[in-house]
């Protein structure tokens, strides 16, 4: 998942392991809400509204999300890729076959529960065969049922890349469909139909309509996660290509419906009670609110302001970042929210991690990058972005709150030969740069032209110059940053990632190989290519959590990237909303555990 | 006079023909790639170049520019391959992909808001201006001048971004006497309209009222120090009517700023809109620039540039009505 400053995040979850966020000092969640149920019941036998609780939770109020930006990414289930949206699409108008549990845990939050799905899903063949058998009851907003038909028709849109792009394209990096000359898929999707019987042989349905097949073209020891991703059910009958889920409102499998959806400043998406919706079905999410409702294009400092003062009607409003320059309003520190806005103010790991990419086709010695790495200054640049609140010190691509994946690499404290200081150790650097063979070099930095991040390159450039190293600085236009540095990069620059699922599958390959397409470093070694292919197919998850942890060491000995912080985020509710903790798999709000007090 | 309207006419479709195509041109040496920047997170050279022949970046750049021109008169379809292909009915000024939505119903939408927000504030602060102007020309060293030359600089200072929060601070958030801006049409809902409209007129006109202070008090005693008013007054000439000719000699200028500025204005007040979440043509552009959206830019640039030309003809129209020397 690439780190991007506008809306054009994309998807990436993560579990904190307690222990070792701890060990990092990062903060953790100060929300008090209880640990939700797995499930309501129901209060009949029929189909219902809401659900009913004794104790615990109210139903019924609205709670408002007060969004900067103009409209959703995506609305569309087989294009949806930020977080945010997909674990609040989740909550409310898609199903999968399969999601990630409601809770405040870290490390629970982000494994599977089944969702549309009975199960987890039946493995065979050695993980290139999974099936999954869908639940009674299920059905879409007009009352249709949702069968096997849909899902394999929703997955199937996901091949019409010259109609629904954007989103996840696992369906066509797993699926035993061959390849066409070009490099694409020699199935076109269900619009132009070019290679269906490929997708048919592929995606199977048993007689009865109730069990799904997904035969893969290699292991896939975790597809049940990957499930969650762009599988969605979506009615054939409805689909309208580009303009689903665009301007027409798509068809909802959740507990709520789309009553109204405008985009720009001032719009604003309603949703109401999916009345077709059943909880017997469905004991995975628990609807509270009546209603939802997205403000869109609001300033930020505005929202800040509204929900500190938190009056009317944003008691029940919430918001996605707590600004800067209002942290200290909101939290005495890091980790704990000030008196006033106890309970309603949390501060967690978000999904991802920053880093520095090395371009190694231009910076080809390791001593070099490795003077780079140890010469850095990400004491200033942290103090420079926000301070302790941006997050611990990375020490790897692999976040903590991926869970085993995760390990310490040592780059910090031993892997140079001695422990590196925040703030950078220039003779250490001199010292690489003399190893190296090779004169101190001259560097051209990518940044983004944004007041801070104009700061944060003459930190860097400062700091290497204490090396000996020169940078040059190249300012590119924020919102055409990544594109600009993936085709035309120069020796370094920022970048982010969060990963997609709570595997470092969708970590190490994308950020390190040419195919993995996320790979800024430009990084393409045979030997390591290979290691990450064997990792990826392993069944045996220990074994496959060693070896990323291995890999992951392998990268920083290489310094292939040099990993600055593992972000945190803020954000603050309205006083009258309950449930309020960052939730790991998305490292979002938990919008089907939300209730109004 | 007809001649000279059917002249300028020409000239001016001729300069949006020029401005056309120099922002495509412009944008296609960019060094950007707009299919990479809707291409999605994983982006493999496969899945790019089937983005690119969907946003129809894989054409020469010519053929590209004479298909947007084109559709502008005979409409185009977009997404040929989804099983419902966006038409685009002429005049057709592309599609975007970022925002998935025609560019003519994008602006479509945001125009009447701008237009709204603009009128508004303009007549707030022409009437505001240009009284407090005449007033403190005819008090000229009194303290009422001072006064006016005062509160002319203080408004003239603020920046508007600045004022607009404390104003929505203050008035919405603390006080509660407005609600939060939502835009709605004055005909949907003229109440709401109105309390929506009311604080981004203020701001938007106590800036630009500064400005028309102190340009109509300069143009009243220049006027008020010619002969032909000297004259006036030794005929035994009423106040009122000596200050009405002089306010006609000097109205000139004013009309002349006045009828740009306004221009300007309907192009987007960017600060203004987005301080008050209004959906307007500045929060379209903002957005489209950000995404490098260019048919969106291509479109808002077209329609900006129509308002300033034919804001500059109507101005040069009505110098020939308000000063008879002039001749077209």
């Amino acid at each position: 998942m690439v780190r991007s400053h506008t809306r054009m995040r994309v998807l990436g979850l993560g579990a904190v392991v307690v222990l070792t966020f701890t060990a990092c000092g990062g903060a953790s969640s100060s929300s008090s809400a209880p640990a939700p149920s797995t499930g309501v019941p129901s209060t009949g036998t029929g189909p219902s509204a809401a659900p009913s609780t004794a104790t615990g939770p109210k139903t019924g109020g609205t709670i408002y999300l007060l969004e900067n930006a103009e409209e959703f990414n995506q609305l569309d289930p087989q294009r949806a890729y930020t977080g945010e949206d997909l674990a609040f699409f989740g909550a409310t108008i898609y199903r999968s076959l399969t999601a990630y549990k409601y809770t405040s845990d870290p490390v629970e939050s982000t494994t599977l529960t089944p969702d549309l799905a009975t199960d987890l899903g039946t493995v065979a063949d050695a993980g290139k065969t999974w099936s999954f058998t869908l639940r009674d009851g299920v059905t879409f907003q007009d009352g249709s049922p949702i069968t096997c038909a849909d899902v394999a028709y929703g997955t199937s849109r996901t091949f019409a890349t010259d109609v629904i792009t954007q989103g996840p394209t696992y369906a066509i990096a797993y699926l035993d469909i061959p390849a066409d000359p070009k490099g694409g898929s020699a199935y076109k999707g269900p619009y132009k139909g070019t290679g269906q019987d490929l997708f048919d042989k592929a995606v199977t349905c048993s007689a009865d309509g109730k069990t799904i097949t997904f035969h893969l073209g290699q292991p896939v020891p975790d597809f049940n996660y990957t499930v969650t991703l762009g599988f969605s059910p979506v009615p054939k009958a409805a689909d309208k290509g580009e303009s689903y889920g665009i301007g027409t409102n798509p068809v909802s499998s959740g507990p709520y419906m789309i009553q109204q959806y405008t985009t720009g400043k001032g719009g604003k998406m309603i949703l109401v009670r999916n009345p077709k919706w059943d909880q017997a079905s469905d004991p995975y999410r628990t609807p509270y609110p009546d209603k939802w409702e997205v403000d869109f294009g609001i300033d930020t400092k505005v929202i800040d302001q509204r929900l500190i003062q938190s009056s009317g009607q944003d008691e029940t409003a919430m918001s996605l970042i707590v600004q800067p320059e209002n942290l200290a309003t909101v939290f005495a520190d890091p980790k704990t929210p000030n008196p006033d806005f106890a309970g309603r103010a949390v501060s967690d790991y978000d999904i991802y991690s920053l880093y520095y990419w090395i371009n190694t086709t231009t910076v080809k010695n390791v001593k070099v990058r490795q003077a780079m790495a140890v010469a850095l200054d990400r004491e200033a640049i942290r103090k420079n972005i926000g301070g302790a609140f941006v997050g611990p010190f990375a020490d790897g691509a692999i976040k903590p709150n991926i869970g085993i994946d995760y390990a310490p690499t040592g780059m910090w404290t031993d892997m140079f030969g001695q422990p590196v200081p925040d703030k950078g150790d220039p003779e250490l650097a001199k010292k690489l740069i003399a190893e190296s063979g090779e004169p101190a070099p001259t560097l051209t930095l990518d940044y983004r032209q944004t007041p801070v991040a104009e700061k944060t390159a003459a930190i860097v450039q400062a700091s290497l110059a204490l090396a000996g190293i020169t940078v040059k600085l190249n300012g590119i236009e924020s919102g055409k940053y990544y594109s600009t540095v993936y085709d035309k990069p120069n020796d370094f620059g920022a970048g982010g990632w969060g990963a997609d699922w709570p595997n470092a599958s969708t970590v190490i390959p994308p950020l390190f190989t040419i195919k993995g397409g996320w790979n800024l470093s430009k990084y393409d070694d045979p030997a390591f290519n290979a290691k990450v292919q064997a990792a990826s197919v392993e069944l045996d998850r220990q074994k496959q959590a060693l070896a990323w942890q291995a890999l992951n060491k392998e990268m920083m000995q290489n310094v292939v990237i040099i990993p600055t912080f593992f972000e945190l985020q803020q954000r603050m509710a309205g006083t009258k909303i309950d449930g309020v903790y960052l939730w790991g798999a998305y490292g979002s709000w938990p919008y089907s555990r939300m209730s109004v007090k | 006079m007809a001649a000279y309207i059917v002249r300028r006419v020409g000239i001016g479709i001729g300069l949006l023909v020029l401005l056309s195509v120099t922002v495509f041109f412009l944008f296609s040496i960019l060094p950007s790639d707009p299919a990479r920047l809707t291409c999605g997170k994983i982006c493999t050279p496969a899945l790019l170049e089937a983005n690119r022949a969907r946003l129809g970046l894989d054409k020469p750049i010519v053929e590209q520019y004479v298909t947007f021109a084109a559709g502008i008169f005979a409409g185009r379809v977009f997404a040929p391959d989804s099983p419902e292909p966006i038409v685009c009915n002429a005049p057709c000024l592309g599609y975007s992909f970022s925002r998935h939505e025609q560019v003519t119903s994008l602006i479509s939408r945001s125009l009447p808001v701008t237009i709204w927000l603009a009128i508004g504030a303009f007549i707030i602060w022409m009437v505001v201006g240009i009284l407090a102007g005449i007033y403190a020309a005819l008090r000229r060293g009194r303290w009422q001048d001072r006064v006016v030359l005062g509160v002319s600089m203080v408004g003239y200072s603020l920046p508007a971004f600045f004022f607009g929060l404390v104003v929505i601070f203050f008035v919405i958030i603390k006080l509660h006497l407005l609600p939060f801006p939502s835009y709605v049409s004055p005909f949907e809902d003229p109440v709401r309209f109105l309390q929506t409209m009311i604080l981004p007129w203020m701001v938007l006109a106590i800036l630009n009222a500064a400005f028309y202070m102190r340009l109509t008090r300069n143009q009243m005693l220049e006027a008020l120090g010619e002969d032909f008013i000297r004259t006036a007054r030794a005929k035994g000439l009423p106040d009122r009517v000596v200050i009405r000719h002089a306010l006609r000699a000097g109205l000139t200028p004013i009309v002349t700023v006045a009828g740009l500025d306004l221009a300007v204005l309907l192009g987007g007040a960017i600060i203004t809109e987005s301080i008050f979440s209004l959906p307007g043509m500045g929060s379209l552009t903002v957005a489209s620039v950000n995404d490098s959206d260019l048919p969106v830019i291509t479109g808002i640039t077209l329609v900006a540039a129509t308002f300033i030309i034919l804001a500059n003809l109507f101005v040069d129209l009505l110098y020939a009505v308000i000063d008879p020397r002039v001749r077209l």
